[in-house]
């Protein structure tokens, strides 16, 4: 919920959502959990122009364009007064954002040549909502740079007008019901590794065309996230094999984020996802490709369903409304918050998948885009992580890695060869 | 082109396979020039936090403060032995954390502080045994030593050529310093007036210096030196 919408009252504030109130808690001294979204133009960006086109936009996404700010009881952001300065990318996408900077501005937009990227903090938002942003930065950006008119439709939003009240408000609250149902779940296998010197972040991006995937994915009978699920599961199998004999395995789970607007029918710019950790128990035998892409098939079809969810929601919001929690001073909230984050937090999955499915932008805009790119980053303890998109024909699957060895894109990679996969790589490397 | 290890198909920003690690190579084929995905990296400095630093060096220093105090006062129910360790302690915490209280730290103002406590802890400790030393030695020796000091970081900071003048300067200044320290030791322990000591660094102080200053007159004599030395 927002509060002093008349902005000439002051700034606006809010109430961390649901999902993001775990975020400042959980931070570690060279950690704060991000993710970054980007739009590769067709020619080079003119920072003067994004200037302009950024101080337009951030008026109209004041839950996003803001900052972390502290109270006695919890965390809430506030809008900011002026939008973000522009910087440059450095070598590797995520780049620690100090919490002290986080509260003065918890989003980062930043250039590379033809690219134009956003980072956030995740607890402004989720994929979903970030990308409302991005589109509606550069639909922007391109109607200042070349004095075309971009059409208010497929996620792009009218930067003159004033941001609505459904857009600003914690879903999480308003469909949570009577009936939760417990997190509690096997943990699950982990990566670990030699961390990369000075934080370094690998990014392996697999490019591979949208269509040949959709059809390998159709002659399985599941759907292009549940492969891809499924290819990163029986590679972390391969590894786990490597390192464990089969019957001190522990299960391979991955998680999968939920976009629950389509579920509930939310229009939040907020964080409004859940999650699933569907996987295999590799102690029982050798898993084909066809097995784990039914097994995960079917653990998804059970768990995406709109009761499902709410009971799931309804255990985090019942936390969140509990007298004993509200109460406790924010210092001891982010001890136990932080605490429960070590415990259980990382512990189910052996990494996240978050597709944001096929990105769609106004025709208008599709010629100035090339290229759009989703990467959420590596955890304190999950080495690995993995974000897909797909943009005119192509998937994007941008794998981020804190550790020095890169066997799971290999044994990805080999396991999407194996059922007639072509992929193109590129990646940071130093 | 594709990796001939792994058989991935590989951007041409690539040099190497960022799956298999192989170095992308072919016979036939040059890989065409693309711009890197990403800049190319710079190891940040990592800068300390000033008030950690702090932070830490004051409770190094506040230890031994307190366990000194502590044991003195138990012991002989009043400050005697611990005033010079207490006193040395709170020199030494002043002229390392100082600086650290600014984010441009001026040495040509922190040097004569730091003479300042060191003299002012002298004068404690003359005090305190009942001697009568600073005012004939301690004092002119230390003010001395503190003019010379300060007057090379002066020189050092604000004028930026001339290195070897005011090294060879220095090398005179700190020669004729020897002879002054061991008059005023003289008169301040004994009577007798005669430089025993003193005219051995003194002398080569005053060479030392007065060869930097006829190296940075003669450019010739500069030149052939650095090709002779360089390393």
């Amino acid at each position: 919920m927002a509060h002093n919408n008349d902005s000439r009252a002051g700034l606006r504030w809010m109430k961390l959502d649901n999902a993001a109130k775990i975020y400042p808690a959980a931070r570690r001294r060279r950690w704060n959990n991000m993710f970054g979204l980007s739009a590769t133009m067709s020619e080079p960006v003119d920072r003067d122009v994004l200037r302009e086109a950024l101080d337009t936009t951030v008026l109209r996404f004041p839950s996003i364009a803001a900052r972390l700010r502290k109270g006695a009881f919890w965390y809430y952001l506030e809008e900011l007064r002026r939008a973000p300065e522009i910087e440059d990318e450095g070598a590797y996408p995520l780049m620690y954002m100090p919490f002290e900077r986080i509260r003065k501005c918890a989003l980062k937009v930043l250039v590379y040549e033809n690219r134009i990227a956003v980072e956030f903090y995740h607890a402004l938002t989720d994929g979903n909502g970030g990308l409302v942003f991005l589109k509606s930065l550069i639909a922007e950006y391109v109607e200042r740079r070349y004095g075309v008119i971009i059409p208010v439709s497929d996620g792009v939003l009218d930067r003159r007008e004033a941001p609505r009240a459904e857009e600003l408000c914690d879903s999480f609250l308003e469909v949570s019901g009577d009936v939760s149902k417990s997190r509690a779940e096997p943990n699950s296998y982990h990566i670990d590794g030699v961390r990369e010197k000075d934080g370094f972040v690998n990014l392996t991006t697999f490019i591979i065309d949208s269509d040949l995937l959709r059809e390998t994915a159709r002659s399985y009978g599941v759907s292009v996230t549940t492969l891809l699920t499924a290819a990163i599961i029986r590679a972390t199998c391969r590894i786990q094999d490597s390192h464990v004999a089969r019957r001190h395995q522990k299960m391979v789970k991955v998680l999968v984020p939920v976009d629950l607007r389509r579920l509930f029918g939310s229009q939040t710019l907020r964080n409004f996802s859940l999650y699933l950790t569907p996987g295999i128990d590799p102690r029982v035998g050798e898993w084909s490709f066809d097995e784990v892409c039914h097994a995960v098939h079917h653990q998804m079809a059970l768990g995406v369903t709109k009761k499902e969810m709410t009971m799931r929601l309804t255990k985090n919001v019942n936390s969140e409304k509990s007298l004993i929690v509200r109460v406790m001073p924010l210092f001891i909230k982010n001890f136990v918050m932080k605490s429960v984050y070590d415990a259980v937090g990382e512990k189910k999955s052996v990494m996240d998948l978050s597709n944001l499915g096929i990105i769609k932008i106004p025709s208008e805009l599709e010629k100035y885009v090339d290229r759009f790119d989703f990467i959420i980053g590596a955890l304190p303890n999950t080495h690995e992580n993995c974000a897909v998109l797909s943009y005119k024909g192509k998937t994007y699957i941008n794998f981020t890695r804190d550790i020095q060895k890169s066997k799971l894109e290999l044994y990805f990679h080999e396991e999407l060869r194996a059922i007639g996969i072509r992929a193109k790589v590129e990646s940071n490397r130093r | 082109m594709y990796c001939i290890k792994c058989g991935v198909e590989l951007a041409d920003t690539e040099k190497t396979c960022p799956l298999c690690g192989t170095t992308v190579y072919h016979p036939d084929i040059t890989q065409a020039h693309a711009t890197p995905t990403y800049p190319p990296f710079v190891k940040e400095k990592e800068n300390m936090r000033p008030q950690g630093v702090l932070f830490i060096l004051t409770v190094l220093a506040l230890m031994p403060i307190v366990i000194t105090l502590f044991c003195d006062l138990r012991l002989n129910g009043a400050i005697t032995w611990s005033g010079y360790a207490v006193g040395g302690i709170l020199v030494a915490y002043f002229v390392i954390v100082l600086p650290l209280w600014f984010a441009r730290p001026n040495p040509v103002i922190f040097v004569p502080i730091d003479f300042a406590l060191i003299g002012a802890l002298l004068l404690y400790i003359n005090l305190m045994t009942g001697g009568d030393w600073f005012l004939s030695l301690a004092f002119p020796a230390l003010g001395i030593m503190g003019l010379i000091i300060t007057a090379l970081v002066t020189l050092m900071r604000y004028v930026r050529k001339g290195l070897l003048y005011i090294f060879g300067g220095c090398f005179i200044a700190i020669g004729g310093y020897c002879l002054l320290l061991e008059f005023f030791i003289n008169l301040t322990f004994y009577d007798s007036f005669s430089f025993i000591w003193s005219p051995y660094p003194f002398i080569f102080c005053f060479f030392a210096g007065l060869a930097l200053i006829v190296i940075a007159i003669s450019r010739p004599l500069r030149e052939s030196l650095h090709r002779k030395l360089f390393i």
